[in-house]
C-alpha cells in the first residue's frame, strides 16, 4: 500500500485533517450555554453517592 | 456567517425563529453543555480547596440528622416571589418546626425577618458573585460597574449595593457562628475563605458533575481525591437544597418557597438574570426566542422562563419523582408544577404534614 499511495512532489505546508463543521445551530447553541447554563449540571437517576464501592464497581446508593 | 446586528445570532436562524423556539431548542443539551463550561471551573475549585477541607466536616455527619427540628423541612429560595409572596410571617404564625434550608442568596433575606437556617447550601463555583451573598470584605464602589445584583433587584435589597453588603457583613460577623453551611468542593476560594471567616459551620460535599458509574468518571476522579459524598444539584443550589433536605436528612416531607424558576409576565426582560448575555445573544428583536411563557394554572396568572430554568424545572420534577419526601411547592407563583409536586400554602404545608 505504501507504495501505492506515495506523492511525486514534497508540499510547501503540512496538510492537517478539517476540523468537523459545526451546524450554524450548534455554534450559536454553544455560544449560548456558555452564557445561559445552570452552576452545575444535571445527572439523571442520581442522588447521593456516599461511596464507591470499589474503583470500577457500580455506586452504592 | 452572517449575523444579526449586534448579537451572534446567524441571521439565517434568526428568519426562523419563534416565540419561545430557542429555549426549547437549548433544552435536549443544557447538561451536556452546563457541564462543558462550569464542571473545569469546579474542579479548578475542588483541587484548590483540598487544604481547606479540614475547616469543615463531611456532609456524610448530617446524614439523618434532626437538627433539633421535627421530620419537616422548607427551603427557602430566592426567586422574585420572594418580594410579592413574602413566606416568613406564614413561617412565624405558624412557629414552624421543621428545618429550615436556604440557599447562600436567601442569607440576607432570611436573617432580616429574623430566620437563622438550620442550614446554608452554595454551590455556584462562580467566585466573585457568589461571595456578594455573603458579604464581600473587599467590596467597593469601584467593583460595582456591573449591574448584575441591581437589575435582578425586585425590592430594596440590593438598591443601595455598598449599604447591604455592610449589612451582610454585620449580619454574618454576629449569626455566622450558629449557621451551618453544606459547601460544596466547587465554590471558589473568595467564598471559601469568607466562610470560614464568618466561623459557620462547615458540611463539604462534592457536586455531582457526571454519573459516577460511567468509565472513567470525573465524579469518581472527583470522589477518590477528597472521600466526600457526591450530590446530585439539578442544575442549581435551590434544587441542592431540596435534595439534601430529602436524601442527607431524610426529611419525610419538604416544601420549597421562592422556587419560581421563572418571571412574573410583567416583569422587563432588563430586569431578568441573564439580559445582558441574551442580548448579545439574539439581539433586542429576538428576545422572546429565548423565553418561554407558562400559564400557572393554581395562581392563574402567566410567567416566562428562559433556558436555564426550564432545564431546571425538568431536572426537579424528574429528581422529584424519584424522591423518598412528598414535595410541596409553597412558591405561590411561577413555572414548578406538575407530577409529583403538591402546590400548596405554607399554612396548608404545615398542616399537612403533621404527623
Amino acid at each position: 500500500m505504501d507504495n501505492l499511495l506515495k506523492g511525486n512532489f514534497t508540499v510547501a505546508k503540512p496538510v492537517l485533517d478539517e476540523p468537523p463543521v459545526k451546524s450554524l445551530e450548534d455554534q450559536f447553541e454553544s455560544a449560548a450555554l456558555k452564557r445561559l447554563g445552570g452552576s452545575i449540571t444535571f445527572v439523571a437517576k442520581k442522588k447521593v453517592v456516599w461511596d464507591l464501592a470499589s474503583p470500577h464497581g457500580k455506586t452504592a446508593k | 456567517m452572517a449575523r444579526q446586528p449586534n448579537s451572534a445570532l446567524p441571521a439565517d436562524l434568526a428568519a426562523r425563529l419563534e416565540p419561545g423556539s430557542l429555549a426549547r431548542a437549548l433544552q435536549p443539551r443544557m447538561a451536556a453543555l452546563t457541564d462543558e463550561y462550569n464542571a473545569p471551573i469546579a474542579l479548578a475549585n475542588a483541587a484548590r480547596n483540598l487544604p481547606f477541607l479540614s475547616a469543615g466536616r463531611s456532609i456524610a455527619e448530617l446524614r439523618g440528622a434532626s437538627l433539633g427540628k421535627s421530620n419537616r423541612a422548607i427551603v427557602i429560595a430566592a426567586g422574585p416571589s420572594m418580594h410579592r409572596v413574602n413566606p416568613f410571617p406564614a413561617l412565624r404564625n405558624a412557629a414552624f418546626d421543621g428545618a429550615v434550608i436556604a440557599t447562600d442568596s436567601a442569607i440576607l433575606r432570611c436573617l432580616r425577618n429574623g430566620i437563622v437556617p438550620d442550614l446554608v447550601v452554595t454551590l455556584d463555583p462562580h467566585d466573585s458573585s457568589i461571595v456578594r451573598w455573603f458579604g464581600d470584605p473587599a467590596l467597593d464602589a469601584g467593583a460595582l460597574e456591573d449591574d448584575y445584583f441591581r437589575r435582578q433587584d425586585m425590592d430594596d435589597l440590593f438598591h443601595d449595593e455598598l449599604r447591604t453588603n455592610r449589612e451582610l457583613l454585620d449580619l454574618l460577623a454576629r449569626h455566622g457562628p450558629a449557621m451551618r453551611i453544606a459547601l460544596s468542593t466547587s465554590a471558589g476560594e473568595r467564598v471559601v475563605r469568607r466562610v470560614i471567616e464568618c466561623g459557620m459551620q462547615i458540611y463539604w460535599f462534592n457536586p455531582m458533575i457526571d454519573d459516577p458509574d460511567l468509565p472513567d468518571s470525573r465524579s469518581r476522579r472527583l470522589f477518590e481525591s477528597n472521600r466526600l459524598p457526591l450530590i446530585n444539584c439539578g442544575g442549581n443550589v435551590g434544587t441542592a437544597c431540596w435534595m439534601i433536605a430529602d436524601a442527607v436528612l431524610g426529611r419525610r416531607d419538604v416544601a420549597v418557597t421562592g422556587m419560581d424558576f421563572s418571571y412574573y409576565a410583567d416583569t422587563p426582560y432588563l430586569n431578568t438574570q441573564y439580559y445582558r448575555q441574551a442580548l448579545e445573544l439574539v439581539g433586542e428583536d429576538n428576545l422572546d426566542a429565548l423565553y418561554v411563557r407558562i400559564f400557572n394554572p393554581h395562581v392563574g396568572q402567566w410567567f416566562y422562563t428562559d433556558p436555564a430554568y426550564l432545564w431546571f424545572r425538568t431536572a426537579f420534577l424528574e429528581l422529584a419523582a424519584d424522591a423518598d419526601c412528598a414535595t410541596y411547592n409553597c412558591t405561590g407563583g411561577g413555572i414548578l408544577f406538575g407530577e409529583p409536586v403538591i402546590v400548596a400554602t405554607i399554612e396548608d404545608f404545615i398542616a399537612r404534614s403533621q404527623h
